[in-house]
């Protein structure tokens, strides 16, 4: 796919507010969600801070060429403007239409056509799971509420992780604390943060690196601060 | 030069550095208005500047190109930021303003986004920020399908939307 230059773009850009930075997350939050590291949630979160946000729209298409020019966004042969703009792709089409391919075509669309009527109603897709699935999960093993000058984040261990990252959230998902390449299972939390939140709430999660680089992450967990 | 590293790794090497001022200076000057991109230079120069400053201690992923690419982006943000944040500090002690955001902009557009399903939102959003299919399915951790399947769904409900119809 090229870039996306129609007029949804530009309406898009055009419409963005301009909004106080103090509020974005992290331009690391955004690295780490393209390289496929975050938890669809955490994306979903970043990804709608982008669309009311004009600097973070911004941070999201300098990304975009960055990740582009690193060789690290995928393989470009494998663009699809067909998805773009909505209109019809049947000249590239045309190309594969011949008299040979008539039968065959209308024996396709027959058997799609049967398939549909015939077929039981569709499950819905499952939440997305990363890593290897159900083969490990994380589960928070640190109390609930804790005192907010000395709170520690502690998990359950993931078989062969090669280290975790962690990442502390105000429960707006604005980010206030990240580590990574953690080695351990615990993160002590910076004073400053705890005590920022003290009488109310963080979130935290946990990415578990394992040795060919796929992540396992955890569900959200939440920590009381007293 | 900044002196070797005590982590195993290799400083980065000119060339490196030199591909990625180009790609991060035509990133800014593509993306951001012309008063800000103006200062492109200045701000790519300030980030490679501090990426070398980075102590070698610093996070504990090794330190690769990737790693290069990764806080040389990062740190261009951070920078962009900061500018953004003293010329809204001063503006507003040119104005007497106590620096208060104003109300959210509303637009046909962005109602029309927040009103699609989350994932077809998720994908719309990410295309229209500029991320090819293969991007937007590794970003989201979807098959290149599903992210080709919801952006296509996503952009004909926003455009419904926008037309009048329901998403």
């Amino acid at each position: 796919m090229t870039e996306p230059a129609d007029d949804l773009e530009q309406r898009f850009r055009a419409a963005l507010p301009q909004t106080d930075a103090a509020a974005c997350p992290p331009a690391q939050e955004y690295w780490a969600a393209a390289t496929g590291a975050l938890p669809f949630e955490r994306v979903r979160a970043l990804v709608d801070h982008g669309a009311r946000c004009a600097e973070c729209a911004e941070a999201w298409r300098i990304l975009a060429d960055v990740r582009r020019a690193a060789g690290e966004a995928g393989p470009v042969a494998d663009d699809t403007p067909t998805i773009r703009p909505l209109v019809s792709t049947m000249p590239a089409r045309t190309r594969l239409r011949g008299r040979s391919f008539v039968p065959i075509a209308l024996s396709a669309v027959a058997a799609v056509a049967l398939w549909v009527m015939v077929r039981p109603e569709p499950p819905r897709l499952p939440p997305v799971e990363r890593g290897s699935g159900a083969a490990a999960t994380v589960q928070a093993e640190s109390p609930p509420v804790q005192p907010a000058g000395d709170a520690v984040l502690r998990w359950s261990e993931v078989p062969g992780a090669s280290s975790y990252n962690v990442t502390v959230l105000t429960p707006d998902l604005v980010v206030v604390h990240q580590a990574v390449g953690v080695s351990g299972r615990e993160l002590k939390l910076p004073g400053g943060v705890g005590q920022r939140a003290a009488g109310g709430g963080l979130l935290w999660n946990v990415d578990a690196v394992l040795p060919d680089g796929r992540t396992v992450a955890s569900p959200t967990f939440e920590v009381r601060l007293k | 030069m900044a002196p070797p590293r005590d982590d195993g790794s290799k400083d980065p090497d000119p060339e490196s550095l030199e591909r990625i001022r180009q790609v991060l200076i035509r990133a800014v000057e593509r993306h951001c208005p012309p008063a800000l991109a103006a200062h492109r230079e200045d701000f790519v120069q300030m980030a490679l500047v501090r990426l070398l400053e980075r102590p070698a201690g610093e996070g504990s992923t090794p330190r690769g190109a990737s790693y290069l690419w990764r806080v040389a982006y990062t740190v261009v943000i951070d920078e962009i930021r900061r500018f953004r944040r003293q010329q809204r500090q001063s503006e507003q002690l040119d104005r007497g303003e106590g620096g208060t955001p104003g109300p959210e902009a509303r637009s046909e557009i962005l109602d029309c986004l927040r009103g699609l399903q989350d994932r077809r939102r998720a994908a719309v959003t990410l295309h229209l920020q500029g991320f090819r299919t293969a991007e937007v399915a590794t970003t989201l951790g979807w098959t290149q399908k599903q992210a080709e399947n919801l952006v296509y769904r996503g952009l004909a409900d926003l455009r419904a939307c926008l037309a009048g119809g329901q998403t």
